[in-house]
């Protein structure tokens, strides 16, 4: 990711503070600790001059006083000296990967996945580098893509393909790869209004059935639930390189929420790179806790997870906005949330005829 | 040999007989032979039951092989062949024991026994007879005689009585050409099914090896797969004595009976050498209470069997302290009772006032005056005494007048009678003396070890054994014991093993006392599941109750739970309770454990990857732990390993302290050791003294930071599984993690349990230290030296070059 990218020498030598933190302790008589910024919602603050919220000044220390922590500390080691092998020998592998390879970290060796997923996100805060410059590949789904663009990618053989995500694709649309910074992947031009992110695939099929982006000028992504990094970078790229405005079109619960979000405001686990992946003027279109009373929606009770999981977001920096308030206590008064499909209450053809011509209109987008 | 021979005869004079072999065969439901399944395991049972009954009658140890096969599979035939090493049948008693139900010893015996009522083994015989026509083979030899006898008994269910065939005398070899000296063979084909599972034969057997650890049982089942459960302990259960009835147990229709067949020649006789618990004092009581004295208050002296059913009925409300004497008391100027000593009188007390109807009461009070006051009172109740009626008119008099009252003032005096009249006389039921409590044989709490964990694989066992006591003139003890860990599923039920008078029961566990005293303890805080607080709970666990009486009340004829009562189910919830802070403190000291191989997995394990790693990465040199080891730990840790060694027959026991703090420690470590139990402590190099029976203690170097130090000894004269776990105690500062500071209180707490221990042991066992290879200097009696045995910190310098003196705890 030209500009943001770190060189193999700055990405090495930012690895090599975090080794020099645990063995200096050693030397000192002291437990190796590892230090880091606290990656939770108590510590995002909004960056007005981003527009979008990173993280804050809190730090946590993990130190080796505990088992569990000290094997972290000696999972980080392990991960440092993998890294610098890869930089070196100018390789590069997926998350997965290295959770494979671990397997001959002895005790070094990781419990599961997601444990070597958080460990790379935390060496990228620490270091303030990206997973680019350690070389790491996500295996997370991208987003597909349908509606009137062209852009072109980058293929295998280094040739510049050019596609439009209207007529050179199947009925899947435009597969969004996990690399989308400019040395792969160019935004050429486009002929529609908005972008309308969407976040199930059975809506996202419904709305092309129905030929919603054509009638009404947009283009179409599918978020497969909570948003990769790449979906979340290629819309900010598109609504800014285009100056298209960005609506979110999920369900009506907490994690629809926290979703949109993830898109407009940047998420909790990735706010060290928020600038590269929030898209501000992102606009949550529906479906809002109004819309199950306005709409009259087929709506299932709030679970117990669901009810703390609001709560929680009533404390959320980034939910602090009246708006948002008011939705959340909305959601909590009712007890109840709605699937994006309840509006097949009405028909197969209510969402594409009624319900989003409303919505846009709300935002004076129809 | 003549002994045995005596035994064997003896026991068969005892038997009588009862004739109710048709109320069987109506009834046979009622005695486990209601399903195909279950009547084999019945019939295994009364074998088994009769076989571990005969030798520890006859102090054999027992070997007993079952094989059951299938005979007939088509048609669910069994065969099914017990054999035992017990003291064999007398030629001229086996048809009588095979053949005629409740012939039995132990029907007219009051003491500990397994088949209680003697319905037995009569009812396989009976059964074979009537699922297949066969009889049942039967071979005895008593060691007296130098061949066996062998019959085929059936059975004249009408007139009780046995039909013998083809009975010789057969020499009984056994497979190594031996011998054998003394036992029973039983076969016998009857319509039946085997299963496994939870009710099944194998359980039955595997229960029963359990409780009866000094049996050596092997079970062939019908596809040849053969189970061993071997013997663990050679000691016999305590020989129990037979015991006279207790008058408490007795209902009229028993006390009928023994009147009837008594030997005694008179009244008095009868109730002193036929009963229990009846001293010379209570007999004249007993006769006096009861109406059966003559004119000069002697009891009569006509024969027990002579007595009309009046004279019996007013005996047996005796028994059962529904006629005493009634005791007038004065009150002294506290307030206390002064009872009069000669103003006794026998009487069946009427209700108190008390209990009389206010309604009934105020109508009769109402419009009567001062003189019919002693009337209407004593004419409800003769719960009063001369004196206080006395009290009472003039209390009335002078509060309320003479009458004739009004309703209102009729209202206050039934108050006054009901609620504050003191009538000054109590009931006193005959005073009689607990029934000996000999006659129970308990399994006692380290065979019930042994035998748990022989069946079950797992670390941890605690066991209890109560103190007997008495419900009903019927002495019973319980014992528990409970099992967790490891191999037990952890998200099922416990569970739960029964047993009376060392007898499994596999049926009716929800119906059962025992289960409900289980279902009455609230496991969930002593670390077990148990969803809303009752029922059986979950867990990796099994847990075990045994009561042993001499009259087991079961709730029906199948014996297979037993009927409540509220002093021994309070009994066996006092063992659960007991047994659950057992399992809180194991589960307590896991979770300590856990933590501390934590850290020292951290410190010996990934400290050092972590410090090699940082140096290869950064290309410098390894740095030394050791400053970091000390804050990682911080603490000092005692470490204990008990382990049998099979070579040399003894139990290790190493127990080591390592201080990771930033300070010099000074201890004395102090472990428990089952000295009671006999076991010799050798080995010992490190010396050290006795600071009290079972508890040894050894004053340690001063440890500098990082340094550690073990000690070890052995335990002779054990044997496997007696003892898997070491308790290990400190004196001096700051904790230590995997001991417990050895306190006054704790010393003091230990001395009162040795001495409970000690108490009323024959001889008294005295506080002699142990033989073995401990210095002779050490061996000297305990000085409680609550007095700092610890060095602490402050008197020794540092060494170490790394370390941060200004910290640690002191």
């Amino acid at each position: 990711m030209t500009g943001r990218t770190h060189s193999p020498e700055e990405t090495k030598s930012a690895l090599h503070d975090v080794v020099v933190e645990m063995y200096d302790r050693i030397v000192k008589g002291e437990p190796p600790t590892m230090t880091l910024p606290v990656r939770t919602k108590n510590n995002i603050t909004f960056n007005t001059r981003l527009g979008v919220y990173k993280y804050g000044k809190s730090t946590s220390v993990r130190d080796a006083t505990s088992l569990r922590s000290a094997k972290q500390l000696l999972r980080a080691l392990h991960v440092v000296e993998f890294i610098e092998e890869m930089i070196d020998a100018g390789k590069s592998s997926t998350l997965r990967e290295m959770y494979y390879i671990s397997e001959g970290w002895g005790h070094g060796k990781f419990g599961s996945q997601n444990e070597s997923n958080n460990l790379a996100e935390d060496l990228e805060v620490v270091t303030k580098c990206l997973r680019e410059d350690f070389k790491l590949r996500p295996e997370e789904d991208g987003a597909r893509i349908i509606g009137n663009i062209t852009l072109q990618e980058r293929n295998r053989r280094g040739e510049w393909m050019r596609i439009n995500a209207r007529d050179d694709v199947g009925d899947s649309g435009y597969g969004v790869p996990y690399n989308v910074e400019a040395e792969k992947l160019e935004l050429i031009e486009h002929d529609v209004d908005f972008i309308m992110a969407i976040e199930t695939g059975g809506m996202f099929d419904r709305l092309i059935e129905n030929g919603f982006d054509e009638d009404h000028r947009c283009a179409l992504v599918h978020l497969k639930g909570q948003p990769a990094r790449s979906t979340r970078r290629i819309m900010k790229r598109m609504s800014e390189e285009w100056d298209l405005p960005v609506v979110v079109f999920a369900d009506c619960d907490p994690w629809s929420y926290r979703i949109h979000a993830s898109i407009a405001y940047g998420a909790i686990k990735t706010a060290h790179i928020s600038e590269y992946l929030a898209t501000p003027t992102a606009t949550y279109l529906g479906i809002t806790a109004d819309d199950i009373v306005a709409y009259d929606l087929p709506s299932d009770d709030l679970s117990k997870k669901d009810i703390e999981a609001l709560n929680a977001e009533l404390s959320d920096p980034r939910f602090q906005d009246p708006w948002w308030q008011e939705q959340i206590n909305m959601m909590l008064e009712l007890g109840k949330k709605a699937e994006q499909q309840s509006l097949a209450k009405y028909g197969l053809d209510f969402v594409t005829d009624t319900y989003l011509p409303e919505k846009l209109a709300e935002l004076g987008l129809a | 040999m003549s002994e045995k021979r005596d035994i064997a005869t003896r026991m068969a004079g005892n038997q009588k007989q009862a004739s109710i072999s048709e109320f069987f065969e109506k009834n046979k439901h009622f005695l486990g032979f209601d399903s195909l399944h279950r009547s084999l395991i019945t019939a295994v049972k009364e074998a088994v039951d009769n076989a571990l009954d005969a030798c520890e009658e006859a102090r054999i140890l027992p070997d007993i092989k079952i094989s059951i096969s299938k005979a007939d599979p088509k048609r669910d035939v069994i065969e099914l062949e017990v054999e035992d090493n017990g003291p064999g049948i007398p030629r001229d008693s086996i048809a009588k024991v095979f053949g005629q139900l409740l012939f039995g010893s132990r029907f007219h015996a009051i003491r500990q026994s397994r088949g209680q009522q003697g319905i037995g083994i009569t009812g396989v015989v009976m059964y074979s007879q009537l699922t297949t026509g066969k009889p049942t083979h039967v071979r005895s030899k008593i060691a007296s005689e130098t061949t066996a006898v062998e019959m085929e008994l059936g059975l004249d269910t009408k007139s009780n009585k046995a039909i013998k065939s083809k009975e010789q005398r057969v020499p009984w070899v056994l497979e190594d050409g031996t011998e054998k000296a003394s036992g029973l063979y039983v076969r016998c084909r009857m319509k039946a099914k085997f299963q496994r599972g939870k009710q099944s034969v194998w359980q039955y057997l595997r229960m029963t090896s359990i409780v009866n650890p000094h049996a050596s049982i092997t079970f062939v089942d019908p596809d040849g797969e053969t189970t061993h459960w071997p013997r663990v302990t050679e000691r016999l259960p305590r020989k129990v004595s037979a015991i006279k009835p207790h008058p408490h147990g007795i209902e009229l229709g028993q006390l009928n009976r023994l009147a009837k067949a008594t030997k005694a020649a008179n009244l008095s006789i009868f109730l002193k050498t036929d009963f229990s618990g009846v001293p010379g004092r209570a007999v004249k009581e007993m006769c006096e209470v009861s109406g059966l004295v003559d004119a000069k208050g002697q009891p009569l002296k006509s024969r027990p069997g002579k007595l009309n059913p009046e004279q019996i009925r007013a005996l047996a409300e005796t028994f059962q302290g529904i006629r005493g004497y009634l005791r007038p008391y004065r009150l002294d100027h506290r307030g206390s009772r002064i009872y009069v000593a000669d103003a006794r009188r026998p009487g069946v007390p009427s209700a108190p006032i008390a209990d009389a109807k206010h309604g009934d009461l105020l109508d009769a009070l109402t419009e009567a005056t001062i003189d019919d006051l002693l009337d209407i009172v004593t004419s409800r109740t003769d719960m009063h005494w001369e004196e206080s009626l006395v009290e009472l008119r003039s209390t009335v008099q002078s509060t309320h007048g003479d009458g004739p009252w009004n309703k209102q003032t009729a209202d206050a005096i039934s108050k006054h009678l009901r609620k504050t009249w003191d009538p000054r006389i109590v009931f006193e039921p005959v005073k009689l003396l607990k029934p000996p409590i000999d006659c129970l044989s308990p399994i006692e709490e380290l065979l019930i070890k042994k035998g748990l964990s022989k069946t079950i694989d797992s670390r941890f066992v605690t066991t209890l054994t109560r103190a007997p006591a008495v419900s009903s003139g019927n002495p019973f003890q319980i014992e528990v014991g409970l099992i967790f860990g490891e191999g037990m599923p952890a998200d099922s039920a416990v569970e739960v093993l029964r047993f009376a008078n060392r007898v499994p029961l596999m049926y009716q566990q929800g119906g059962c006392m025992l289960t409900k005293a289980i279902e009455s303890v609230d496991w969930r805080q002593y670390g077990l599941d148990q969803p809303g607080g009752n029922g059986v709970p979950k867990g990796p666990a099994a847990v075990l109750v045994h009561l042993a009486s001499t009259n087991v009340q079961f709730t029906s004829e199948a014996k297979e739970a037993v009927a409540d009562n509220e002093e021994v189910r309070e009994e066996a919830r006092k063992a659960m309770l007991e047994l659950g802070r057992g399992l809180r403190k194991h589960l307590e000291k896991k979770k300590k454990l856990a933590k501390t191989q934590e850290k020292f997995e951290l410190i010996t394990d990934i400290l050092p990857a972590i410090a090699e790693k940082s140096a290869s990465i950064l290309g410098r040199e390894v740095p030394t732990l050791a400053g970091s080891i000390t804050k990682i730990m911080n603490a000092v840790i005692a470490q204990e390993a008990t382990a049998w060694d099979k070579e040399s027959k003894r139990t290790n026991v190493e127990i080591s302290l390592s201080n990771y703090t930033a300070k010099a420690r000074s201890y004395t470590l102090l472990a428990n050791w089952p000295q009671r139990e006999g076991a010799t402590m050798v080995d010992n190099d490190r010396g050290g003294r006795s600071e009290m029976t079972g508890v040894w203690a050894w004053k340690l170097e001063t440890l500098k930071p990082g340094e550690s130090a073990t000690i070890t000894f052995a335990l002779d004269g054990l044997e496997k599984g007696d003892w898997t776990e070491t308790e290990v105690f400190y004196r001096g500062a700051g904790d230590v993690i995997g001991a417990t500071k050895m306190d006054d209180a704790l010393l003091k707490e230990l001395r009162r349990q040795e001495e409970v221990l000690t108490e009323g042991e024959d001889g008294g066992q005295d506080d002699e230290a142990p033989q073995g290879d401990a210095t002779p200097s050490a061996v000297e009696v305990a000085v409680p030296d609550s007095a700092p045995a610890e060095v602490a910190a402050e008197a020794v310098a540092p060494s170490g070059n790394i370390l941060d003196w200004t910290e640690g705890d002191a």
